[in-house]
């Protein structure tokens, strides 16, 4: 007897669902494929310790898993901590009235859903099918996970020569890797020829990112808003769409997008999070409060969840009802984050407010004090966030001189951060300080800007030793800069590539590279600098 | 919550247990090894009827309540296909019918992958009613419409429905499973559009296997 080995047999499968009855029909119903290596979990917290555990070749995962987290937060956190191989696949089975929620997913995607019910030649073609697919794109994930986006490119654009079937989905993949890359010209025209021929979302999605990414917001707009009509069920255009009213200052209309967005999906935490902070600015206490509440109702279990949240509920509910209840929600933060001194802080400086609020001076005090003491000894780039928030509170306070330093020190170490720098303006302007303060932030950033620019210069003149004095006399006032710290170890590096390596030299640019990498581990330039370091090390 | 509001969530959870019957019949069918078994047959065709009726009834149930948006993706269409006459082999053989498929390969087209496969089940299950030995489900582009087409070898629609088809485009239908099952086709097929054109269905007799022929037309 011949036996022809297939596409499913010899790997390892874990199906995630917690009812019985259905774990062991799906895994008889692999075995009748073939299949040897199934493993079995009843909910959330049992795949993702299973995950942890084994590599999966393909994972089959119920969206409904009663609970703490649901399918869509497994996946979440399987890629968020890298729990699965570049070829495996993920399933997302749904009954069919989960389907809509499913599909409002914020980042990531499942390979496919499966909709119950399915029988065992349903799940056989599926699954070759996908396990084909993955394959096929196996090279691209590969050289997209070493950062070789040209090479990714090449590859895609020899698949796509070929016309195959697929050659839209490759063509989606590529304009992808173009706008993560920053090759927005190239996007462009890939978005504009798939569009020519027929009007596809993620297609103008992507058209509207690379006029997002060249600052044209207002096209930006347009396009994203284009797809909001033509498909109200596309909430990815909804989030792009309130992110680039904001950019351009117009709260309302991202904080009405927003509110479209959560009650098509209300459970995507960052979306719940993002209308939240809007509503506040925009003195919505209602709206702030419930859309806080679902963020933390909805990121208990999810890779989303995160104590700023919790600490803008507690405020909001103290404002809209009474202290209490305001004290009373940040008890939860205790139970959800274990030992976590962000946590510990969002607390404290929550605290401080609500106890002010109720009068009770000596606790909010204690409590200031501690926030306080807790922001100095975060890491000020990838932290930024705190210090906005501890900023907030002092102004509260009164402590309006303590509240500007804190605004300063997050601008300087973050001059090229647009976001955080609006996030600032927001505060600011939430905060009624002076209109000059605003002022100040552009005249920081310009401050910083020209320090690097001459640091740069010099080095480029071949003067190496003024240039690294001068931005290191820079970066102890801007530690967490990230411009300084890379353009230090830029020059700390031309100086042993001209005299070379020395052991000391080469721990230093460590060092400023890390600082980066903390933050921003996907830095562009600092994945090249790391990549030159390295040439020179093993030549 | 009202009463549709609760009947959506019972038929949820009829649908859920059906689905476990559908499995355990196929179970047997294959424990039994029998080549055909018109009992089984029976069995699983009801079940996978009640299944595509249930679907129907929700997703009309959603588009009275404005739920029930598309969300149309690039198909394989030739894949899709597969898929489909995969899924209803097993429920046509007990009942000594073949289910084929036809489709150039490399055929890409436009359209919400779950409504219109929900849609397909269920007119298949209608054809396998009328059907004396075999189904033909086929695909091609004809006026830059791709037409999803689905053949049987009976004796065809009555003369008075395809007559009637211009004249009840969006009428409601009075009665028959039937006909809910061509109103839900249709209406499906009008919620797909592009620019200026919307789908259609078609009903014809005599075409690629002698018996009915309904055909879904989208842009």
């Amino acid at each position: 007897m011949f036996f022809k080995p297939g596409l499913l047999e010899n790997r390892l499968y874990l199906v995630v669902d917690d009812f019985g009855d259905m774990r062991s029909m799906i895994k008889n119903m692999l075995m009748a494929c073939g299949v040897r290596e199934i493993r079995l979990a009843r909910n959330g917290n049992e795949a993702i310790e299973k995950l942890k555990e084994e590599r999966f070749d393909v994972v089959l995962c119920d969206y409904n898993l009663g609970q703490g987290r649901d399918g869509q937060q497994v996946l979440e956190e399987a890629k968020h901590r890298n729990l699965l191989g570049l070829g495996s696949v993920f399933v997302m089975v749904t009954a069919e009235n989960t389907r809509d929620m499913v599909m409002g997913a914020v980042e990531y995607e499942p390979d496919s859903y499966l909709t119950k019910p399915f029988n065992k030649d349903f799940l056989k073609t599926r699954l070759e099918k996908l396990i084909a697919k993955k394959q096929n794109l196996l090279q691209i994930e590969e050289a997209v996970e070493k950062r070789n986006y040209t090479q990714a490119v090449q590859i895609l654009d020899e698949k796509i020569a070929a016309k195959p079937a697929n050659c839209n989905e490759l063509r989606k993949i590529k304009g992808d890797i173009l706008v993560n890359s920053e090759k927005l010209a190239e996007a462009r025209t890939l978005f504009e020829e798939v569009l020519a021929i027929r009007e596809l979302p993620w297609a103008r999605l992507g058209l509207g990112k690379c006029n997002y990414l060249a600052q044209n917001y207002q096209q930006a707009i347009d396009e994203f808003h284009r797809i909001k009509t033509q498909n109200p069920n596309y909430t990815l255009a909804y989030d792009w769409l309130a992110k680039s009213h904001k950019r351009i200052n117009q709260l309302t209309e991202a904080e009405e997008i927003l509110k479209e967005a959560v009650s098509i999906s209300p459970k995507a935490v960052p979306r719940q999070q993002m209308l939240g902070e809007i509503a506040l600015v925009n003195q919505h206490q209602e709206i702030a409060e419930s859309a806080f509440s679902k963020a933390v109702k909805h990121g208990r279990h999810s890779v989303y969840k995160h104590p700023s949240n919790y600490a803008n509920l507690a405020k909001v509910t103290a404002e809209n009802h009474d202290g209490v209840a305001g004290l009373q929600v940040l008890k939860q933060i205790k139970k959800d984050f274990n030992k976590d001194a962000k946590a510990d802080f969002y607390q404290a400086s929550a605290e401080s407010l609500i106890h002010e609020a109720m009068g009770n001076s000596d606790l909010a005090r204690t409590s200031l004090d501690k926030a306080a003491d807790l922001q100095k000894s975060f890491d000020q780039s990838e932290d930024s966030d705190c210090a906005l928030e501890l900023a907030k509170t002092y102004k509260n306070f009164g402590m309006e001189e303590e509240s500007l330093e804190l605004l300063k020190g997050a601008i300087l170490n973050n001059h090229t951060d647009e976001q955080l720098m609006d996030e600032v303006k927001l505060t600011i302007s939430s905060l009624d300080m002076d209109e000059q303060a605003v002022g100040t932030i552009d005249t920081i950033r310009e401050e910083v800007a020209t320090l690097n620019r001459k640091g740069v210069e010099l080095a480029k003149n071949g003067q190496l030793d003024e240039a690294t004095k001068l931005l290191k006399e820079t970066s102890t006032r801007m530690p967490a800069n990230r411009t300084v710290n890379l353009n230090i170890a830029l020059v700390l590096l031309m100086s042993m590539e001209r005299e070379g390596p020395s052991p000391a030299m080469i721990d230093e640019i460590k060092g400023y590279l890390a600082r980066v990498a903390k933050a921003d581990p996907n830095n562009n330039t600092l994945q090249k600098l790391y990549a030159r370091l390295k040439t020179m090390l093993s030549d | 919550m009202n009463f549709s509001d609760i009947l959506a969530s019972l038929i949820h959870d009829m649908k859920n247990s059906l689905g476990l019957v559908i499995n355990t019949i196929d179970d047997l069918g294959q424990e039994m090894q029998a080549q055909e078994n018109p009992k089984l047959g029976t069995l699983q065709h009801e079940a996978r009827r009640l299944n595509s009726n249930l679907i129907t009834l929700l997703s009309l149930y959603k588009i009275d309540n404005g739920q029930l948006t598309t969300n149309i993706e690039e198909i394989d269409v030739e894949q899709f296909l597969y898929e489909i006459s995969v899924d209803n082999q097993a429920t046509a053989n007990n009942m000594g019918i073949t289910v084929r498929y036809e489709s150039d390969e490399g055929l890409v087209g436009y359209f919400d992958e779950w409504l219109m496969r929900g849609v397909i089940n269920s007119l298949i299950g209608n054809g396998l009613r009328y059907s004396s030995s075999q189904i033909l489900i086929h695909a091609e582009f004809v006026d830059d419409y791709l037409v999803l087409s689905i053949d049987d070898d009976g004796n065809g629609f009555p003369q008075s429905m395809i007559d009637a088809q211009t004249a009840q485009k969006n009428k409601k239908p009075e009665q028959g499973e039937t006909q809910l099952g061509h109103y839900f086709a249709s209406l499906v097929a009008h919620m797909h559009s592009n620019g200026e054109r919307e789908g259609f269905i078609k009903l014809a007799n005599n075409q690629r296997l002698g018996g009915g022929c309904f055909s879904i037309w989208l842009p």
